[in-house]
């Protein structure tokens, strides 16, 4: 029976410090996956930068708290957050029904859509449709790999990284890449070697938003972020660093 | 690398799964425990738990089949390349001999991550190759390396005296190779080779880094949409780990069926 006291009086100590834990803190940590550019990204003296980075700190300075960034894979990024290596995420993650259902998420920040890269030899392609029976790419489980996978008689192929899934497309492995709109733009219209081969084609066909994720129930820090949107919000911040990053 | 003879006897590890031997009854008891363990796990699992496994169960068959197509694939491609770069080695033509010596040593000093991301992208630029065909090429160049050492000590550990006295009946350097010496060499390499196969195995999941949906990339691809991540991997091990078991197994078997035959 002892075993079963000590259990319980474990358990009562695990769920008070849980309370704790999910105080108002004074710093946090947060992840990214920076290989998402323009939104996250690393530069060339390897710091994490981007609109996703600039908005977290203006966020952070409003509600006075500070911010450690921690760069982390994409696959895999929820579940450093279940099991408690950083606080929140902000990494262009889309508020979708089924994260809600496992994590909170901040009111949304701005809002992008997907839209579809194709080779430029590719005269006749504007939607993912027009590449039935083609395999068609996208990073592990975004909302671009969800919107892939719709569409029947396409074939998925998901990546690691999104420069890797238009480095394949270069290497004609793949027809297509579905991302974000700003990151499309950025590797199709921006980058150097991929300009004269990708073109950017149609419309963004979806309206997500982005928010801040946070472990299920700590209810107290997405208060804080979300006084911290408002601030940003209502002093037009966010507008400079969309035009610093995605203009 | 030269061979150093030391006078002590080296001691012998496998790196693949432990091939169970009839006289070593401790592993071979814990072959049947882990083998037979884990497809019961997997059925407690899939029709004790079905709502959080069935679907992962379902979900991952197709990357099953990948994963044994490049493995196989590889191992194949390897075998040819490793014996090319072990007669290499064992040629008396210097120039021969020193670009599979390079070879040997250039691969063997690159992590196999580093150069399966490199194989990939390389080869992506300047040829259209399909994607699992790439992966299995890149696979087949770094296996190829290792696979050469154990043909070229194959080779070697057939006695001189049989190639002399192939030569003293009259047959030439290449067919006294062919007929004589290899048929013997592939016995002694087998096990080695059995031991490549399995490493190769479960090296072949690094392949999914490079966006070929073998076994660990749908699992990812599952547990990225549904976060159930414990559950998932918890599967893409037991999974692998049945399919590493079985197949020493079917080795230890082929092992057995050739001692008989000698």
């Amino acid at each position: 029976m002892k075993i079963f006291r000590t259990l319980t009086a474990t358990m009562t100590l695990v769920a008070a410090l849980s309370v704790t834990a999910f105080a108002a803190p004074k710093s946090i940590k947060v992840a990214t996956d920076a290989t998402w550019p323009p939104m996250e990204m690393v530069d060339a003296n390897k710091k994490i930068v981007g609109y996703d980075i600039d908005f977290m700190n203006a966020v952070a300075k409003e509600a006075g708290i500070s911010v450690e960034f921690k760069n982390t894979a994409w696959d895999g990024i929820f579940a450093g957050l279940d099991s408690g290596q950083y606080d929140a995420i902000i990494s262009s993650v889309t508020i979708t029904k089924e994260r809600q259902a496992k994590y909170d998420f901040t009111e949304p920040y701005t809002s992008i859509g997907q839209i579809l890269v194709v080779p430029k030899t590719d005269k006749t392609s504007k939607v993912i449709a027009n590449l039935k029976g083609k395999k068609v790419g996208a990073q592990i489980g975004t909302t671009g790999a969800f919107e892939i996978k719709k569409v029947p008689g396409v074939e998925l192929k998901t990546y690691d990284e999104i420069g890797l899934a238009f480095e394949d497309m270069a290497a004609g492995r793949i027809s297509g890449v579905v991302c974000d709109e700003p990151v499309a733009a950025h590797f199709a219209l921006q980058k150097k070697e991929y300009r004269d081969k990708f073109k950017v084609v149609g419309k963004s066909f979806t309206r997500e938003g982005y928010g801040i994720v946070v472990k299920k129930g700590n209810s107290a820090l997405v208060a804080l972020l979300n006084k911290g949107i408002k601030a940003v919000k209502a002093k037009k911040l966010d507008v400079k660093i969309h035009n610093k990053w995605v203009k | 690398m030269t061979d150093n003879q030391t006078p002590h006897k080296a001691i012998e590890v496998g790196d693949g799964a432990a091939i169970p031997h009839k006289s070593d009854s401790g592993l071979f008891t814990a072959w049947r425990i882990a083998f037979f363990g884990a497809i019961g796990l997997c059925l407690f699992l899939a029709f004790g738990r079905p709502d959080q496994y069935m679907a992962i169960f379902k979900f991952v068959p197709d990357g099953i089949l990948v994963t044994f197509k490049v493995t196989v694939g590889s191992i194949l491609l390897a075998i040819v390349v490793g014996l090319i770069a072990g007669l290499g080695r064992i040629s008396t033509n210097r120039f021969i001999n020193g670009l599979a010596s390079l070879y040997v040593e250039v691969i063997r000093g690159i992590p196999l991550l580093v150069q399966l991301f490199y194989i990939y992208y390389a080869l992506g630029r300047f040829v259209k190759i399909p994607d699992m065909l790439s992966a299995i090429i890149a696979m087949a160049v770094c296996y190829g390396a290792y696979m050469g050492e154990i043909f070229r000590a194959g080779i070697q550990s057939i006695p001189k005296g049989q190639m002399e006295a192939a030569l003293s009946l009259g047959m030439s350097r290449g067919q006294a190779m062919r007929q004589v010496i290899l048929p013997q060499a592939f016995k002694v390499v087998l096990p080695p080779i059995g031991n490549e196969f399995i490493a190769l195995l479960k090296d072949s999941s690094l392949v999914s880094i490079l966006a070929v949906s073998d076994l660990l990339r749908r699992g990812r691809e599952y547990a990225s949409e549904t976060f159930s991540y414990f559950e998932t991997y918890t599967v893409i091990a037991l999974i692998y780990l049945v399919m590493t078991l079985f197949f020493s197994k079917l080795i230890s078997l082929m092992e057995e069926r050739l001692n008989d035959g000698r």
